[in-house]
């Protein structure tokens, strides 16, 4: 572990080193066309710029490297040296877990689930209040600050506050009520069918806040005119909507799909502080935490890891292109 | 005359509903977080009674003596003041780490000229651009590896390096012209110098949004430091941030609704006060974000 660690870092600084060398002989070569690189500058830079390419090169690219190399490794935490190069051994594990409907089957069709219903619900609440505030009456301001609260607070106190609200027994508030009313309670967290939904709910209110912010800043920045001039063509609020707003905010809208989704696809708070680890709540980041930190399979966990890396940059990939295809 | 009043008049109807809407929408937005406020309010019995009817949503303001309560328990018995104090030492650090980290690299990123350049400037792309969606397993490798797993080492050293905020501070530096510098070099200030006494105070905006949003993910921050940070233990201060700490309040045998509530609040107290206060730097950061792409 450690000797692999001084090994890329070595790498890297002889791939830097080779890269000084280049642009000093670079330099030389051009027989005066080009400046000479100061010494002290050069040196200056070198000490400026350490604590964050050490920084970046420890906690940042060894990561990288190494979520990608554990993949192919049975690698257990308290065993740092004791790994064996498995090869595609873990991803066999995995695809027979799928297969016999194991927990990452179960974490694939949660977080499918998840992404499926939160992105589109998220987006058009947070467009519809982006399109409520922007209307130019007085104490919309009021509003803006009301609706982007919930964004405010942290997951976990969302998450508890959830928790609360929707839990079982009478003294849950939903619940509290359902009972006055002569209704069985129900603990709607635990109840594998709805379960999901009330997550993807909560999500939605707490995250679309700030997306509505995004969308305003967008709002702003679509010519007034070409909305005077849809009203001397008499046009309606619908086709003003689809001509007019729309088209303005493509290039946010492309941006705003992408980053919900991929923050959707990383869900894992809120399942494990509401729910815990459950069947019907597991997600794949929750998995990849659970395999990884609980049970300490490093080596397995990087594997899911890596499969969510490449569905999700593929998926990304994927939108963007027919984002701009649409241009 | 009489077309004109009635256009008038279906405007102000308008107006009505838009506002009508959005007061609905308001109240299901802020229910939740009225009700955390109220609940925290109240001792068991008065929740309990209160159950049910719309009186969950209403503080009882007639009779004060047992309105503080839960946060005084919640404060002394539970120690919560201790873990709001470590929050804040952990996000003083990193704010205070980042801002100056990351300012140094975008500066000298922006205005110095040395060889290798290119290739730093292509790790920042590359970190920037490539979708790495989970590396919290390796990186908790490398913490336990490092050996400064269960110290505070581990929940400030990993966040105070950001490649975003490098790439910020770059675009910003780039914009500040040469002459500062210049004029300062011939006074014969050292480069370190400068950066401290011209460039930090010049880039003052973009400063406030990196330590706002640090802060902010500091603060809210709960998977990283659960994962390398030692559970509280009886008689020893804790190393747990804030966050952390509700799961374990939450644990707690006979802890009540109203205490839970008041635990809630508080933690979500100074990400408010920031909010109210840093409101301009966080609408800036949120545009900034949109550059990413």
């Amino acid at each position: 572990m450690l000797l692999t660690s001084v090994a890329i870092i070595g790498v890297f600084l002889l791939v830097f080193a080779g890269f000084i060398v280049k642009d000093v002989i670079v330099v030389r070569r051009s027989a005066g066309k080009l400046e000479r690189y100061s010494f002290k500058e050069s040196l200056c830079s070198y000490l400026m710029l350490l604590p964050a390419v050490a920084l970046i090169c420890i906690f940042v690219l060894l990561p990288i490297i190494y979520s990608l190399g554990y993949a192919f490794t049975d690698y257990y935490l308290l065993r740092p040296d004791d790994v064996h190069f498995v090869f595609l051994d873990n991803f066999k594990d995995i695809i027979s877990n799928i297969s016999a409907r194991g927990n990452v089957y179960n974490a694939i069709i949660n977080t499918a689930k998840f992404v499926v219903f939160v992105v589109p619900l998220q987006i058009g609440m947070a467009l519809g209040l982006a399109l409520l505030v922007n209307k130019k009456l007085r104490g919309m301001g009021v509003f803006k600050v009301l609706f982007f609260a919930p964004v405010v607070i942290s997951l976990t106190v969302t998450s508890f506050l959830w928790s609360r609200i929707l839990g079982g027994g009478e003294s849950g508030l939903l619940n509290s009520f359902l009972v006055k009313l002569g209704a069985e309670s129900v603990s709607f967290l635990f109840e594998p069918q709805q379960s999901m939904y009330w997550i993807v709910l909560i999500s939605a209110w707490q995250g679309c806040g700030y997306q509505m912010l995004i969308f305003l800043s967008g709002l702003k920045g679509i010519d007034a005119t070409l909305y005077e001039a849809a009203d001397l063509d008499g046009a309606n609020v619908f086709l003003k909507f689809s001509a007019v707003t729309m088209p303005g905010l493509r290039s946010v809208l492309t941006f705003v799909i992408i980053t919900v989704f991929i923050g959707a696809c990383k869900i894992m708070v809120q399942p494990m502080l509401m729910t815990g680890n459950q069947s019907f709540t597991i997600t794949l980041n929750y998995l990849m935490y659970i395999e990884g930190y609980t049970y300490r399979w490093v080596g397995y966990s990087s594997a899911i890891a890596l499969l969510m890396t490449i569905v999700i940059g593929a998926i990304t990939f994927l939108q963007r292109y027919l984002l701009k295809e649409e241009d | 005359m009489n077309k004109c009043s009635s256009r008038k008049a279906a405007k102000a109807a308008g107006r009505c509903c838009t506002y009508f809407f959005c007061t609905v929408i308001a109240v299901l937005f802020i229910f939740p977080l009225v009700w955390m406020i109220v609940t925290s309010t109240k001792t068991e019995v008065q929740y309990a009674s209160d159950l049910g009817s719309v009186r969950t949503f209403l503080p009882y303001l007639a009779d004060l003596s047992t309105f503080f309560d839960n946060y005084g328990r919640v404060l002394t018995q539970y120690d919560i003041w201790k873990y709001a104090v470590n929050s804040l030492a952990y996000a003083a650090c990193v704010v205070a780490g980042n801002v100056l980290v990351n300012a140094l690299a975008g500066y000298v990123m922006a205005k110095f000229r040395f060889p290798g350049k290119s290739f730093i400037s292509f790790i920042i792309m590359f970190l920037l651009i490539v979708p790495v969606e989970t590396t919290i397993i390796p990186l908790y490798s490398i913490v336990h590896n490092l050996g400064i797993s269960g110290t505070v080492l581990a929940v400030i050293l990993p966040p105070i390096v950001s490649v975003f905020n490098i790439f910020l501070f770059q675009q910003f530096f780039y914009n500040i012209s040469r002459e500062y510098i210049e004029a300062a070099e011939l006074d014969g200030a050292s480069q370190l110098r400068i950066f401290f006494s011209i460039m930090i105070p010049l880039s003052m905006p973009i400063v406030a949004t990196v330590a706002t949003f640090a802060f902010i993910g500091v603060w809210n921050d709960y998977i990283w430091p659960t994962m390398v940070l030692p559970s509280p233990q009886p008689g020893e201060w804790p190393l747990y941030p804030i966050q952390a700490a509700l799961t374990t309040i939450q644990s707690i045998e006979n802890v009540t609704t109203g205490e839970v509530m008041a635990s809630l609040v508080i933690t979500s107290v100074p990400i408010f006060l920031i909010y109210v206060f840093a409101q301009k730097y966080i609408v800036e950061g949120i545009g900034a974000g949109g550059l990413k792409i």
